[in-house]
């Protein structure tokens, strides 16, 4: 700044310097605490640390508390995160690939820009864990002295070991077949379920001290058997018979399981030429995925219904489409020939009648349209049911995912033999109901049976919770389900959901590689981290932040409210992100 | 290091380097590329801050004066219409002795709308018991918002760091930026006086009678006297490892001048050079920077202009019913001194008109052509 012609410059009074250490700060501030002045008094609403339910939790037929596991995972507590899941589903590497994830249709995210990726976080923790040995599973709780036997070691039959055995009991697993797994194992293909997957899981029950012996298929008359050794049943084999299609020709179709089967156990699979698939459901739609992956050069999907009214997945029927196959709709199978050159097909034209708002559609001939087409294969995936051998008892209590029935010995059918909602989620609902079923029928008898299961219902939907079962009356919370008008979305910018790490049609059908991928760690952390925890304590501490009286206190994690000083303002009620927390009227 | 800054963000640069702690801040033009600056800052964790997002600069001034009720450092900016917001906060922040630096770039106030360079807006706020202190280019803005923060923290004072719309906020010119270790050797992390103690709660902001708010307002007056002694040895310091040093204020030319011109902000620039040509032809002109508004400093200007023959006070601000308001505190300074000069008073470069070499000229031809003024203020550059 200077150029020579700058003054020198200085105070005149240099008596005027100041000790700086002593300049006097006066305030209008109170020499004693204010503690002294009892706000409390004013009160007339009270603010309680009131956990709820969250959405997805209430959708999640395994009810996971998956509000819970995202804040854990959100804080990198990723092995803590995993026993919340464990807690309510053995099953996390497989639920978050194969599971229809109604979690996220449930999710209050959805209302704000995207619901949270809740299965693919799933699919990462369970990922994480299935090199680790223990750790994460849960406490088994003493010997109670007694057996289960269960028969078939698919989904359901696994879950009902895993909760009976965390429950006290010793298990027996009996399966036909020479490795465990169920439907996950031999029905789904391996791009959605790789088979290490479902070992690692499967080892983890065994680890628990289950005992599975495969190859050893039991009848109805081996059940009586079984009643010498054991104190209770369950039964969870399975639809193991495919529907047949009642069509002149019907000699001529292909099962669609069966063949499932074979590409999961054989080598000499292969397909030539062109296929038909029969069929609007889950395996109609792996059954074309895994017929192009087998060589097939056009494979033609034809269902009788409407596409909107196919029970497959919606993701995986765009995806089928996207990896070239053609899905024909409203035709029906009338009959099949055999040709000089492969079979010939013909449908008939279908339409939909009656269509009084949603649902699935009744559909009816329309007219006499028939088409003809000529194929090399024709297979079919239209529905199994159960071996008629499994009669159902007449004197039997139904619950939402299971049977009861109360002879001699207590025995419980489930999985896909009573469930309407046929996935593994809805399998481990099932055991898991049938765990505590016959905890209960064993300590309380089978009078108040459904009252007991009741208590430990998981906000107003179906699923039940183990956590509760376990911990006995006193809920960790509010059967209350969080709704979006609930959250202080201030709290929460909006962000994209993650997006999905997928190989592109063309490459994907070469091969049976997995087609989606295991979130990344900073992924998964990030998409944890856009839950709102609807109903659940994350230890953000605004309400201590924002008390005007400083009235909330911590003791280790534990938030506490002095009654004494908090005047019901309501303002940490308010700024609670995630509604963990309730105004209540003071009693007058 | 030199590094290629608009003043805008010669001031936030400073803010990362001192380590504030809490901002809070609503954008406004020709504002808004300081805090826009800083909130990339907290999101990258170059500035380990919490950065408070706020509906309007009263709430951003509120927000500050909790966090800085709480022991720690902090730091907002602001610009016209927002600064008349703050009004009442920023009494507010003064008497509770926080220690609040401010960034506050000159725009004229609506209507009609502007976005351009005027002083009204910060001088309008000379009896709130904020520091004020006026940069003249990019160099000056980084080094007083580092200064800033050390002379707020040592009196419990609040600081406003005031520059030129445009003309600073948004012209680039090189600035040296110091190392992180440089700039603590300099300025120490904060060490408040006043604290929060949730084990022990106390009201802040209390009733305060007769008998003691007299006194804390004696004591705010302390303080202020206490900055122009201090601000010298904030310089000392800040001299010896920068080598720089401004002072409250700066006297060009000043021995022998016959007229003095008075001015703040970059129009110092202007009239430095316009001096220096004025002397090259032998016109004994000179030029009195004033850097600190408030604490006004009295004494410097009585000794720099005691003796001369004429002062021309350049105001880029205007009170109305009044005068330009540097002209009023020259005046005022200048009453109580024997055969004090005339003080000629001229109004230029309001909403952003520009304060040109030939203005300055203008200036000075007219005050060397009268022997006293013949009104209080001439609006210079308009008709009439």
């Amino acid at each position: 700044m200077s150029n020579g012609l700058n003054t020198k410059l200085k105070y005149r009074n240099p008596k005027q310097i100041l000790n700086l250490n002593n300049i006097s700060v006066y305030t209008s501030r109170s020499t004693t605490t204010t503690k002294t002045n009892k706000t409390g008094t004013w009160r007339f609403l009270r603010p309680e640390y009131r956990e709820k339910t969250a959405p997805c939790s209430t959708a999640c037929p395994a009810g996971t508390d998956i509000a819970r596991v995202e804040s854990l995972a959100a804080h990198g507590k990723e092995i803590e995160a995993l026993g919340t899941i464990l807690m309510e589903n053995p099953f996390p590497a497989i639920c978050g690939r194969v599971c229809f994830h109604p979690c996220e249709s449930g999710c209050n995210r959805g209302a704000y820009d995207q619901p949270v990726a809740i299965q693919r976080i799933e699919r990462y923790l369970g990922d994480t864990a299935l090199d680790l040995t223990g750790g994460a599973v849960p406490e088994i709780q003493p010997a109670n002295g007694r057996r289960a036997a269960i028969i078939g070691a698919g989904p359901a039959g696994l879950s009902a070991a895993y909760f009976l055995r965390i429950l006290g009991f010793s298990c027996d697993v009996y399966e036909a077949k020479n490795e465990p797994g169920g439907i996950m194992r031999w029905g789904i293909p391996a791009y959605r379920l790789p088979k290490r997957v479902v070992a690692a899981e499967v080892d983890r029950i065994t680890r628990l001290g289950v005992k599975i012996h495969c190859g050893t298929a039991v009848d109805p008359a081996g059940c009586q058997d079984l009643f010498e050794e054991f104190d209770a049943l369950f039964l969870g084999c399975g639809l193991g018979r495919s529907i047949r299609l009642n069509i002149p020709g019907g000699h001529l179709v292909r099962d669609g399981l069966d063949y499932l089967h074979t590409v999961r156990t054989s080598n000499h699979s292969d397909i030539d030429g062109t296929a038909v698939v029969i069929g609007g459901g889950n395996t109609a739609v792996d059954l074309s995925r895994t017929l192009i992956r087998k060589g097939a050069v056009g494979v033609t999907l034809f269902y009788r219904r409407r596409i909107e009214d196919m029970p497959a997945f919606g993701d995986e029927v765009k995806r089928a489409v996207q990896e070239g196959v053609r899905v024909v709709t409203l035709a029906s199978p009338a009959r099949i020939e055999s040709g000089d050159r492969g079979k010939i097909l013909t449908l008939q034209s279908m339409k939909p009648v009656g269509m009084t708002g949603g649902g699935r559609a009744r559909v009816v001939p329309d007219g006499g349209r028939l088409t003809q087409i000529q194929t090399d294969h024709v297979f079919m995936a239209v529905g199994a049911e159960a071996d008629p051998i499994w009669q159902e008892s007449n004197r039997s209590v139904k619950l939402s995912h299971c049977r009861l029935s109360t002879g001699d010995r207590p025995v419980i059918t489930g999985g896909d033999l009573t469930n309407t909602t046929r996935s593994v989620p809805d399998a481990v609902a099932s055991g898991k109901q049938a765990a505590m079923a016959l905890d209960i029928f064993f300590k309380e008898g089978a009078a108040n049976l459904e009252q007991c299961l009741e208590k430990n219902r998981i906000g107003n939907g179906t699923a039940l919770s183990m956590e509760i079962y376990r911990k006995g009356p006193r809920r960790f919370n509010s059967p209350e389900v969080v709704a979006f008008d609930g959250i202080n979305t201030d709290y929460f910018p909006e962000s994209e959901r993650t997006p999905e790490s997928v190989v592109p049609p063309g490459e994907s059908t070469r091969s049976f590689s997995e087609i989606h991928q295991t979130l990344t760690a900073t992924d998964a952390g990030r998409e944890a981290r856009r839950c709102f925890n609807c109903g659940i304590c994350t230890g953000c501490d605004n309400c201590r932040w924002f008390c005007p009286e400083i009235a909330v206190t911590v003791e280790g994690k534990n938030r506490h409210i002095e009654t004494d000083w908090c005047k019901g303002c309501g303002i940490c009620v308010t700024e609670c992100p995630g509604n963990a927390m309730t105004l209540v009227e003071e009693p007058p | 290091m030199k590094k290629i800054l608009e003043g805008s963000h010669a001031v936030s640069e400073a803010v990362r380097l001192a380590g504030v702690q809490v901002v809070s801040a609503y954008p406004i033009t020709p504002q808004t590329h300081i805090v826009e600056a800083i909130s990339n800052d907290c999101a990258s964790g170059a500035l380990d801050a919490r950065f408070i997002c706020v509906e309007s600069e009263h709430s951003a001034m509120a927000a500050l004066i909790g966090a800085s009720s709480g022991g720690v450092r902090t730091f907002t900016a602001t610009s016209s219409q927002g600064l008349a917001l703050m009004h009442e906060l920023l009494h507010w922040a003064s008497a509770a002795r926080l220690p609040i630096v401010m960034a506050e770039v000159n725009r004229a106030l609506a209507p009609g709308w502007n976005i351009w360079m005027d002083q009204t807006d910060s001088l309008a706020q000379r009896d709130t018991g904020w520091v004020q202190l006026y940069c003249e280019d990019g160099q000056e803005v980084f080094d007083t918002t580092l200064q800033a923060f050390m002379l707020a923290e040592t009196v419990n004072l609040p600081v406003m760091v005031v520059l030129d719309a445009f003309y600073l906020s948004h012209t680039y010119e090189p600035v040296d930026i110091p190392s992180r270790e440089t700039v603590d050797r300099f300025l120490p992390p904060y060490s408040p006086k006043i604290v929060m103690d949730t084990a022990n709660p106390c009201a802040f902001g209390q009733m305060a009678p007769p008998g003691v708010y007299m006194e804390m307002r004696r004591d705010i007056q302390n303080a202020m006297e206490a900055v122009g002694e201090l601000f010298e040895g904030i310089e000392n310091r800040f001299d010896g490892i920068f080598n720089r040093r401004y002072g409250p204020v700066e006297a060009v030319g000043c021995d022998d001048a016959e007229i003095i011109m008075i001015v703040s902000g970059t129009a110092a620039g202007t009239c430095r050079e316009v001096v220096a040509a004025l002397r090259a032809n032998g016109e004994k002109a000179g030029m009195l920077k004033i850097k600190m508004f408030r604490p006004f400093p009295v004494q410097l200007i009585r000794e720099v202009l005691g003796s001369v023959g004429k002062v021309a006070v350049v105001d880029r601000n205007f009170s109305f019913g009044a005068s330009g308001i540097f002209a009023q505190e020259v005046r005022a300074s200048l009453c109580n001194v024997k055969d004090h000069p005339p003080v000629f008073g001229y109004i230029a470069g309001l909403g952003g008109k520009d304060i040109t070499p030939e203005t300055i000229e203008e200036i000075y031809r007219r005050t060397k052509a009268e022997t006293m003024p013949e009104k209080e203020s001439v609006w210079v550059g308009i008709d009439g």
